[in-house]
């Protein structure tokens, strides 16, 4: 697939070029240039000022050895990163990733990517990305502890709440946030919002577990109104049974949808009176069962045993929330020939390219994941905002700072593809009003 | 007790047998929250004795010239106890008594007491054993700044964030700010709370200490189903605390008919509720007389010579003077009048075996200064929270945020007792409360 616009391609060229062997930090900027194809001709000076040459290439890299030792008196060497990728808008922002697949490529690319999500929340948070190749698998809490501990002795010195602003990613929750910030913590012996996703008793945010999933549906909601209808009354099928689906699954409900099926790794279950929801959230965050209990406990609801059928349940909106290319085209045909109108991406990339290319040419709704599971970092940034100004919402007035962003992001990704020739693609629209914030910022500063 | 704190509270006694103050509130604390640390993870990871001795601990020598051209030379002691939940954060005392184990006492409690504010700051202490009185003003700015030349490394808005206690009040936190501003060419404002309105204060600090202990009264009394229309407030002291008390019990309908000073104490049956009282405490605290004798002169009422007010019959007693001003003795007396409420204002205003009685009495209901005196702290955090934002709060927002807090600290405290089976002893609650919170912060921290 090559861009159609001469100096992006030939940029594009030159990022393979730079950056050989990391295929995934390639398809980040091949798609985000593309739907830049219409903003840089109508605003060249994005590419004679230099701004397109810099938004691909990160201000800086950072690489560092991060040695530990295990319970046995083994010594084991990592290797750890952190990508500080766009400051134009906000200091650096974006989640550490521990796990073994972690390499440069990785990180740069979910740094990329990081940069317009971020942009697109409106609030002052520029685009980062780190982590490391350790595995936490199998690992005890004190080997991990060691290896927090080590990894920010060496990080400490490239962050901070005006630079720098880490969160979590896969393989780095809570337990790591915690171990991380007490390292920072008595380092600089300062007590600062250095980093987001902190427990409730050192700085955390309220509603930040159910950020994610309520501001999938405020996104929603929105998407639903401007086609002239809404989740009251409508029949919803969402996928996975973790934070993001069980609060997706919570606000549908309180918006007046029915919510007939949720699913885990093993299968789903469908409950055509309507999941009880009290009892789905007491086994899997606090009995922590499989999902199979639930047709046990209520007669009217089924059981089936793998995932992919879950697409079959007939419904007008679809919410997938489980995992990467859950749903695809198999699914999207079966969705859009059931009467489904809408579907909106909770988790990160859940529909294959060809069920997003079939749900639009049918004319469904649909919410890309990028800006309609941007609740979560929105909720990041608003820790920052509570720990700058030493204070705490209550859960209600975290939900609103919530409600407006998504309100806002929507109407911010729908305007801009309007207003650049892709009307009713979120998609195309998140990338270029994300873009253009962090873009007339690079112009504002010249060359530098 | 469990076998493990039985062995933190040995090793302390051991190594700390010099600290009277110091061993005396730890012990009693370790007491108090006994039921609640039987989790095995505190152990293994010893976190009781993590929790009980300070992080860190600065002692400076601060030498300074008096008017007279002498030279002086006095001790200065920062202790940086906990940062668990936030910047270090609590008072410094100039006081002639003040030493190590003063200081490691009062940054124990400190911590523990703020942890309950719901707001972001860490326990710490300090201060010196100097004694402003009979000082000049000249003379007590040149210690202040010599004092803060010594301290500035070791503080900042960040990372501790120092208040006034006894013998530092808003006069000498300007200086000592004043001297931290000169000193790091910044003008950090929220590196020191208590500061005056013009220059990064907040509204509604000098009523604060007396006002949150009336709205945590007033939590108590809904709780049974009452209001505090038409109470009587037993209050010891004239000074700022009782100030504060006298003027929001009057807001709300109740009155405070007791004051007390060094000479005795007043019985105003009209209840201390006009501006013009509340007014005239002001003026005699300003006098510098330290009588409270020239009340009863003004308004024609009650002046008992040598007493405490704990014989007059009400409805609420609130003591806001001293420490260990109410005995055994005033205890059996409230209790014989028919007083349901014993709220403490001032700091450990009652001896550990009154107390005890009271806590323990099903006629009355007793709250810890940890709890209901936590408004002054509060509101300094509430300043720190207006100087980050650059920004003001009206006197009517501060108020209201400071009511929320103090129902906040009644409501985690009766929570915390009724979980552990304490029926409704708050200051038990208040202990565990607190204690929940710093264990919860520190374990998700690491080592």
């Amino acid at each position: 697939m090559s861009i159609n616009h001469a100096y992006l391609s030939g940029l594009m060229d030159r990022v393979i070029a730079r950056n050989p062997a990391e295929p995934e930090f390639h398809q980040a900027v091949r798609e985000v240039l593309t739907s830049l194809v219409p903003v840089v001709e109508a605003r060249p000076e994005f590419i004679k000022e230099g701004v397109m040459d810099c938004l691909v290439e990160p201000e800086r890299i950072i690489k560092f050895r991060v040695p530990w030792e295990d319970e046995q008196g083994n010594v084991h060497v990592n290797r750890g990163f952190r990508v500080q990728f766009n400051s134009a808008i906000g200091p650096y922002k974006g989640g550490l990733r521990f796990h073994p697949t972690v390499y440069e490529g990785i990180i740069k690319f979910l740094g990329f990517e990081q940069i317009f999500k971020n942009s697109l929340t409106g609030l002052p948070i520029g685009g980062g990305k780190g982590g490391s190749d350790f595995d936490p698998k199998g690992r005890t809490d004190l080997e991990v502890m060691r290896f927090c501990q080590s990894f920010m002795t060496e990080l400490f010195k490239y962050i901070g709440p005006d630079t720098d602003v880490p969160a979590g990613d896969i393989g780095v929750g809570g337990r790591e946030i915690g171990y991380l910030f007490g390292q920072y913590k008595r380092l600089r012996n300062e007590f600062t919002g250095v980093l987001t996703g902190k427990g409730l008793t050192y700085g955390g945010s309220l509603a930040r577990t159910e950020a994610t999933g309520y501001g999938l549906c405020y996104f929603t909601g929105c998407m639903l109104q401007d086609a002239g209808r809404s989740f009251d009354g409508e029949t919803v099928v969402i996928s996975g049974s973790g934070n993001v689906a069980l609060y997706a699954c919570e606000k549908a409900m309180q918006l007046g949808a029915k919510v007939v099926a949720m699913s885990d790794s093993a299968g789903y279950v469908y409950d055509k009176d309507g999941i009880d929801l009290p009892y789905m959230k007491d086994l899997k965050e606090v009995r922590r069962g499989r999902i199979c209990e639930y047709a046990e406990s209520h007669p009217g609801a089924a059981y089936h045993a793998g995932c992919r059928d879950i697409w079959s349940i007939p419904c007008g909106i679809a919410l997938p929330c489980a995992t990467q290319n859950e749903l695809d085209l198999d699914a999207a045909k079966t969705l859009i020939r059931n009467g489904c109108f809408c579907v909106s991406e909770g988790a990160n990339m859940p529909c294959t390219p060809e069920a997003v290319d079939a749900l639009q040419a049918a004319g469904v709704l649909f919410a890309p994941a990028k800006a309609a599971n941007a609740g979560g970092v929105a909720t990041s940034a608003l820790e920052m905002s509570q720990n700058s100004m030493r204070f705490s919402w209550t859960f209600q007035e975290v939900d609103d700072h919530l409600k407006k962003i998504m309100v806002d992001l929507y109407r911010n990704a729908k305007n801009a593809a309007e207003q650049y020739g892709a009307p009713g693609d979120l998609a195309a629209g998140a990338n270029i009003a994300g873009f253009l914030k962090v873009g007339e910022s690079m112009l504002a500063y010249g060359i530098i | 007790m469990n076998d493990y704190i039985a062995r933190v509270t040995e090793n302390l006694r051991q190594r700390f047998s010099l600290e009277p103050e110091y061993l005396q509130s730890v012990t009693a604390w370790l007491d108090m929250i006994a039921p609640a640390a039987e989790d095995p993870r505190y152990e293994k990871l010893d976190l009781i004795t993590r929790m009980v001795e300070p992080e860190r601990m600065f002692s400076f020598l601060i030498p300074w010239v008096d008017d007279q051209g002498v030279t002086h030379t006095n001790h200065g002691y920062r202790v940086q106890f906990n940062s668990a939940i936030g910047p270090y954060k609590g008072g410094l005392r100039f006081h002639p008594t003040v030493n190590p184990s003063v200081v490691k006492f009062l940054g124990f409690e400190q911590t523990y007491k703020n942890a309950l504010t719901g707001l972001p700051i860490g326990g710490a202490a300090g201060g010196a054993d100097f004694d402003p009185r009979g000082r000049s003003n000249r003379e007590i700015m040149r210690f202040c700044q010599a004092f803060m030349y010594a301290l500035y490394r070791y503080i900042g808005a960040d990372t501790d964030v120092p208040a006034g206690d006894i013998g530092v009040g808003s006069r000498e936190i300007g200086w000592l700010y004043g001297a931290y501003k000169k000193v790091t060419g910044r003008a950090q404002s929220s590196a020191l709370t208590g500061k005056g309105l013009t220059y990064g204060g907040s509204k509604v600090r000098q009523e604060a200490a007396g006002f949150g202990t009336v709205y945590f009264l007033a939590r108590m009394l809904d709780h049974q189903g009452e209001t505090l229309e038409g109470k009587r407030l037993i209050v010891s002291g004239f000074g700022n605390m009782s100030w504060g008390v006298c003027r929001k019990a009057a807001e709300l309908g109740g009155k405070v008919v007791t004051l007390s000073g060094p000479d005795g104490c007043i019985y105003d049956p009209d209840g201390v509720c006009t501006q013009e009282k509340f007014d005239f405490m002001v003026h005699m605290r300003h006098s510098g007389e330290d009588r409270v004798e020239a009340y009863a002169d003004r308004f024609g009422v009650e002046f008992y010579p040598g007493k405490r007010p704990w014989a007059v019959p009400g409805d609420a007693a609130l003591p806001c003077a001293a420490e260990n001003e109410l005995g055994v003795e005033d205890a059996v007396m409230l209790l014989a009048n028919g007083v349901r409420y014993y709220v403490e204002g001032a700091n450990m205003p009652a001896t550990a075996d009154a107390l005890k009685l009271l806590r323990l009495s099903p006629k009355i209901l007793t709250a810890g200064a940890k709890a209901s005196g936590s408004g002054g702290v509060a509101v300094s955090a509430l300043e720190m929270a207006q100087n980050a934002v650059r920004y003001s709060w009206s006197r009517r927002e501060v108020d209201e945020k400071l009511r929320a807090i103090m129902t906040g600290i009644y409501d985690a405290s009766a929570a915390a007792a009724e979980e552990y089976g304490l029926g409704y002893d708050l200051i038990a609650g208040n202990d565990i409360a607190a204690f929940k919170i710093i264990s919860e912060a520190m374990i998700a921290q690491g080592l």
